[in-house]
């Protein structure tokens, strides 16, 4: 029993971190899994972020409905842009969405009665890690049933050949938008449970380096599966502690290191549904036929 | 009178600095398909190179700037043979480099903190050029002067030699199709290298010459240079020189003279602010072109 709250006590930030990681990864794999590099669930999040920690600041929400408020701005605001993105060529949407990025934190820095401007903002409640993950617990639910709907087969085809997929009457634009949406419903509520994990927001906390952890987590996991997002941010998250454990003076190398390699070995990422499924088809039951 | 012309080329050479560094980070979106989180990496490693071989072993301020070029190319290198090369074969599109020119974004920039200490630097005042050309009406630094030449002067020769050559047909064969180049006996690990090289080289070049000419070389100069090297490919076209480098000197003289007659508050707000304009008016950039591909 020591041994266990001992643990609590040195990682529950790690976990709590985690936690707010995975919905930011999971809303960079909602557009991803349609076949859209995009960065553009950074300003989901800062959005998100900054819609909650008003409402709080305003209302006294319990940070689980000040969840919701964010959700709904977050999709929104990705209603609008994905109006703006769709209508570019793939490259220019990643390059697009990594000048939305920067476009965001000049916003954020120049909207002070919004967004406290340089200062940032206090949140006063902190969530705690049981409700983060509880809202985790239903998105990943929600991501589970899409994975097996009509939405998850047709935005998988979208994204292996857009041109197949809108020979067979499906409309890439439709899926995709729908993709749009998702990302900035998570996103806002990943922003959210940023802003009350943190206490305190301001522009650098919605800026390069939340795009690049998530990019990172979503890849490292494995961008083929809903599962995968989630394991990437857990371990996205514990590597520095981890590094900082083992080699302290070069924790951020070591990091970058781990990364590396990993994504070398295993570029689909860790969690892969093919190679579940051909390792499932080498069970005894089926080893006597030959590979198709 | 004199302030303004003093000013704009103020705002040229800044540009020109933004306009080289993008050049590169354009040229290798275009051709190799990775959009390189580390380039601005090579940038501050060229500056510290630089640094350390003027430190060290006295040498002269050319010496120093073609030791952080040669240095900046070769670690684009390693990067792209360490880091991209192993991905090529598995197709893993622009996801897979994405993520690893992050790591090496991460290590570089972790290793440069430590090469510095995390301080900022700049070149001992007697080794390079601080004197000012006297026009008579106005005076210009000669730092200035180099930079805008050395712009002109990798801009010239890389549109030339990827709209003239050979070799530059078989680069933009590569950025087509890199399989059908194979397959029309391009040899495309030679186009990988020479890309790649050419990337670190100009970015070096901008990360020495800008180190020099601000008194800044750290960790952090690169990045400085990623977010405007960025902005001037977004709004020139990345696959363009010339879009790219018009791009950078519209931005750097805009910023300069925002900062001297409006504010200084708004001088990162109006980049962006173009940018964004950019991007709903004239998605392909300045001299962007109709794109033949379907999907």
């Amino acid at each position: 029993m020591e041994a266990i709250l001992d643990f609590w006590a040195a990682y529950s930030a790690t976990i709590a971190f985690g936690l707010v990681n995975s919905f930011i990864a999971l809303s960079c794999y909602a557009v991803l899994s349609a076949g859209v590099l995009s960065f553009t669930t950074v300003m989901f999040a800062a959005v998100g972020g900054f819609v909650a920690a008003q409402m709080i600041g305003m209302f006294a929400l319990p940070p689980l409905v000040a969840f919701l408020f964010a959700g709904v701005a977050g999709g929104v605001a990705a209603a609008v842009i994905a109006v703006i993105f769709l209508r570019l060529e793939t490259h220019w949407m990643a390059l697009a969405s990594l000048a939305l990025v920067l476009i965001t934190r000049v916003v954020v820095l120049n909207t002070p009665t919004l967004t406290g401007g340089v200062q940032g903002m206090l949140v006063p409640v902190r969530v705690s890690v049981l409700e983060l993950f509880l809202a985790l617990a239903v998105t990943a639910f929600v991501f589970y049933r899409m994975h097996n709907s009509w939405y998850g087969l047709v935005s998988r085809a979208v994204r292996e050949d857009p041109s197949v997929a809108s020979t067979m009457g499906i409309s890439t634009y439709r899926v995709q938008f729908i993709a749009f949406l998702i990302s900035g419903a998570v996103g806002g509520i990943g922003g959210a449970a940023l802003a009350t994990t943190l206490q305190f927001i301001s522009a650098d906390t919605y800026f390069l380096a939340l795009a690049f952890t998530m990019i990172a987590s979503t890849v490292l996991g494995g961008s083929f599966h809903w599962f995968g997002p989630i394991v990437g941010a857990f371990v996205f998250t514990a590597l520095p502690t981890t590094m900082q454990a083992v080699l302290p003076e070069i924790q951020d190398v070591a990091k970058g290191v781990v990364l590396l390699v990993i994504m070398i070995l295993l570029p689909r990422g860790l969690v892969d549904p093919r190679v579940l499924k051909l390792r499932l088809s080498r069970s005894p039951k089926t080893a006597e036929q030959p590979d198709a | 009178m004199q302030l303004f012309l003093e000013q704009l080329v103020n705002g040229i050479a800044l540009g020109s600095l933004y306009g080289l560094f993008g050049i590169g980070f354009g040229l290798v979106f275009a051709t190799l398909g990775i959009l390189n989180t580390a380039h601005g990496a090579y940038a501050s490693w060229a500056a510290i190179i630089g640094y350390f071989a003027v430190v060290w072993y006295d040498v002269s301020f050319p010496v120093a700037i073609a030791v952080g070029v040669i240095g900046g190319g070769v670690l684009a290198i390693l990067v792209d043979q360490i880091g991209f090369q192993p991905l090529r074969n598995r197709k893993t599109g622009m996801l897979g480099a994405l993520i690893t020119s992050i790591a090496f974004l991460i290590i570089l920039d972790s290793l440069a903190g430590m090469a510095t200490n995390h301080q900022s630097w700049a070149f001992p005042s007697r080794t390079y050029p601080r004197g000012m050309l006297d026009l008579g009406f106005m005076r210009i630094p000669y730092m200035q002067l180099i930079i805008i030449g050395a712009m002109v002067f990798c801009a010239a020769g890389i549109y030339l030699l990827i709209q003239k050559t050979r070799i530059g047909a078989a680069m933009r064969a590569v950025g087509w199709n890199a399989e059908a180049a194979s397959l029309g006996g391009v040899n495309a690990r030679m186009v990988i290298l020479l890309t790649a090289f050419l990337a670190g080289a100009t970015s070096g070049l901008a990360g020495v010459l800008g180190g020099a000419a601000t008194s800044n070389i750290s960790y952090m100069l690169g990045e400085g240079l990623l977010l405007k090297g960025f902005a001037a490919v977004v709004v020139g076209g990345y696959d363009d020189v010339r879009g790219t480098v018009l791009a950078g000197i519209l931005l750097g003289i805009c910023e300069v003279f925002i900062a001297q007659y409006l504010s200084t508050t708004f001088r990162d707000g109006f980049t962006y602010i173009l940018l964004l304009t950019f991007l709903v008016m004239r998605p392909r950039g300045i001299f962007g072109s109709g794109n033949f591909m379907r999907a």
